[in-house]
């Protein structure tokens, strides 16, 4: 019988200097996503900060001089009444699109997917998706021409359904121009969104609709039961790109209306604009940046959180 | 007191960009070696090829010499102007109004100190008036291109089908809106989607209204109180004109240019204009031909306050950047680009922009409501410069959106007024 004699130390004993080996190399195995720390960190994380820094300066874009401010400029945020009805609008902007591109391009979606013949489902899609392909500046020229006063597509349709007394200045009423630019932008998001729900769809295992079908399931009990939760994850990303878009939103509010008429369309990416480029308040500018940033980052959090908590597994 | 290190962190960081001011040399010799970058306003593609031949025909006279052009519009080469500040890369050679604007950028020594040039001989060639607009603290920073005023152009064929004579007065003007309305014609078409079109209304009709002395110094932001009766009485007279001759609120979801076609397809009677869009609003090829095409100055109204025979507008020209490696190159390409040939071309369809050279401009290719503009220019008692470029930019924008909104029926004349003054008071 041989007697095993087991030392107890050696499984935390170690070579000399293999610690610091063992240090070296993870980090060695680190230069693989070096590039990208470098990329991303330069052109995304370093401006954040950067802007950061610049809300806390009174720059001039003229002379180019700086001086601190200190919190000023946030303190200006709050008395500012654009800030509170550009916020308004983002937050309109939002809600709709998350109505439209989230819960309308999940039903047309699931509608598209839900046709029989291949060829009708491709079709479909495409038909949806065109608009998403035009650029935003056509589609703001495209739109100008449906809202313009009198002449317009919108006035000539409604005269024609004897609605004429709803006929408006789209886009020169405070009361509809950040309307009717959301309006368009659902247009042309629309199809693009309908299109990233048609792929979650096609994912989901046809023996679960197969079963469904054999349990007496219609159509929309289907669609209930297990198109929404098999695409859950695609609606909660869905939302969340919605929704930081929303307050992203800049290209559709300069084309249609610069944010007038006086400021009623302002989103705080044009406020951002005008305040830095035209009042040449560069720090005020930057103190709107950091504002949208935490919005967003607010909103992406929460969503982000709320799914952890919902994920079908 | 985290804040104490952070801001002393901020005052190191804050060294001025700016390069130092820079006198140009007139007998500074000229190497036509290397490249020069010049930043225009004629991106349309109406007057895109001006500059296009112009760096075309110099390069060819230079060989050693690049032209690379920026072609900018009314709207973007503003934008464009403050991101090329922002980062210090200012082209050799850019555009720039007179007023605020030119003011802004001579303050930020952005501009090369041209004075001595211009009171050189070559200076001479360019119209005086013109050049002065370009002085700021004695010292001229600016070559004039072209001249611009604002004028109202009408369509011959529609006043003589109703009846009406060019007005003499705002009252005559109403009149006549009042005639055309009763024959189912837009008397004027108004776009005002840009809030700026709505504005340069008001600059006109505020000379009319108010005293030089007192629009001066409210233009300054130092000294500007904007508390004249004179501003309310504009704002109202451009309520009843835009009741009694125009589509109404309707105009702020127009664009200008659609306005503008208006008048050339012969569906409205008159279009608010400068005297650079001459050319564009009648030609061979719109429904309304040159020979149909009138202009006037804005009537006064009969009791003016201010100065009745003033007129809207102002030179437009170029600067030199104090950050360009090759001042004297820069200098030449501009001497050459006002030269009486160019000027003349300048003058002529399609481009149509009155040279501010002197005999840059041949009546006999020119638009005939062209050569009569220039001479309104040259008989106004006073030029106001654009109000969206004279003020301070907060007092700009708070002009630009109560104007807007006066014209859209959602302010009152006293709270636009309410509103520039609390601008003017901000920008002290």
């Amino acid at each position: 019988m041989t007697d095993i004699h087991q030392d107890p130390g050696a499984a935390t004993r170690q070579e000399p200097g293999a610690t610091s080996r063992r240090v070296i190399q993870e980090f060695w195995r680190l230069r693989w996503v070096a590039v990208a720390v470098a990329l991303v960190g330069s052109f995304v994380y370093w401006p954040i900060i950067d802007n950061f820094r610049v809300s806390l300066t009174h720059q001039d874009i003229f002379t180019g001089e700086t001086s601190p401010a200190g919190l000023e400029n946030y303190r200006r945020l709050t008395e500012d009444p654009v800030i509170g009805l550009a916020l308004w609008n983002n937050l309109a902007y939002a809600v709709i699109s998350v109505l439209f591109q989230v819960f309308g391009a999940f039903l047309l979606a699931a509608i598209i997917e839900g046709l029989g013949s291949p060829r009708a489902r491709a079709f479909w899609r495409a038909v949806y998706f065109i608009p998403s392909a035009i650029s935003t500046t056509v589609t703001g020229l495209l739109f100008y021409f449906i809202y313009q006063p009198g002449m317009g597509l919108m006035d000539g349709v409604l005269q024609g359904l004897g609605l004429g007394a709803w006929s408006r200045v789209w886009l020169g009423d405070p009361d509809t121009a950040i309307y009717a630019i959301i309006a368009m932008s659902q247009w042309q998001g629309f199809g693009y969104a309908a299109l990233l729900f048609s792929v979650a769809i096609q994912k989901i295992p046809a023996e679960l609709y197969d079963a469904a079908r054999m349990d007496g399931a219609g159509a929309l009990r289907q669609i209930w039961s297990i198109t929404l939760p098999m695409t859950r994850e695609m609606t909660g990303l869905m939302v969340i790109i919605t929704v930081t878009g929303a307050f992203q939103v800049f290209n559709e509010v300069m084309v249609m209306t610069g944010g007038g008429p006086n400021n009623a369309s302002q989103v705080l990416g044009t406020w951002l604009y005008e305040q830095g480029f035209n009042q040449n308040d560069m720090g005020y500018a930057a103190a709107i940046g950091s504002l949208i940033f935490a919005v967003t980052m607010a909103c992406g959090l929460a969503q982000l959180w709320l799914n952890a908590r919902r994920r079908v597994t | 007191m985290r804040l104490i290190p952070l801001a002393a962190l901020l005052a190191v960081l804050s060294t001025p960009l700016a390069a130092e001011t820079l006198v140009a040399d007139p007998a500074a010799p000229v190497t036509h070696e290397g490249n020069l970058r010049v930043m225009t306003k004629f991106g349309s593609e109406r007057l895109r090829p001006y500059f296009e031949t112009l760096a075309a025909a110099y390069m060819a006279a230079h060989p050693g010499v690049t032209i690379e052009l920026i072609q900018e519009d009314d709207d973007s080469v503003k934008a464009k102007t403050k991101t090329l500040l922002a980062s210090n890369a200012m082209p050799d050679v850019f555009f720039s109004w007179t007023g605020t604007w030119g003011g802004n950028l001579v303050r930020g020594q952005r501009a090369v100190d041209l004075t001595e040039v211009l009171d050189s001989d070559w200076g001479k060639t360019l119209a005086p008036s013109a050049v002065d607009a370009f002085a700021y603290g004695g010292k001229k920073y600016g070559v004039p291109l072209y001249l611009d005023a604002k004028f109202m152009g009408y369509s011959k064929p529609i006043f003589a089908e109703a009846g009406i004579e060019v007005p003499e007065t705002f009252e005559d003007l109403l009149a006549a809106c009042d005639t055309l309305k009763a024959k189912g014609i837009t008397p004027i078409a108004v776009g005002n989607k840009s809030p700026w079109v709505g504005l340069h209304y008001v600059g006109q009709m505020l000379a009319h209204d108010v005293p030089r002395a007192v629009l001066e110094a409210d233009f300054d932001p130092a000294t500007a109180t904007y508390t004249d009766p004179g501003y309310v009485t504009t704002l109202n007279r451009l309520s009843e004109l835009a009741a009694r001759c125009t589509v109404g609120p309707e105009m702020n979801g127009i664009a200008y240019q659609s306005a503008l076609q208006m008048l050339s397809d012969g569906k409205a009677a008159m279009y608010y204009q400068e005297i650079i869009e001459f050319d564009n609003s009648a030609s061979a090829s719109t429904v309304l031909k040159p020979e149909e095409f009138g202009h006037f100055i804005l009537p006064a109204p009969k009791e003016a306050k201010g100065d009745p025979m003033a007129l809207e507008g102002a030179p437009e020209g170029y600067m030199i950047s104090t950050a360009s490696e090759n001042v004297p190159l820069a200098l030449d390409f501009l001497k050459f680009a006002t030269t009486p040939e160019n000027g003349k071309l300048l003058s002529a369809p399609p481009y149509g922009q009155p040279s501010a050279v002197v005999g840059g401009a041949d009546p006999a290719t020119m638009n005939p409501s062209v050569v009569g503009g220039l001479q309104d220019i040259a008989e106004a008692s006073y030029l106001i410069q654009w109000l969206d470029t004279v003020n301070h930019p907060k007092v700009a924008t708070a002009w630009l959106n109560g104007s807007q909104a006066l014209l859209g029926g959602t302010m009152t004349a006293e709270e636009v007024m309410e509103g520039v003054r609390a601008a003017a008071e901000d920008a002290k």
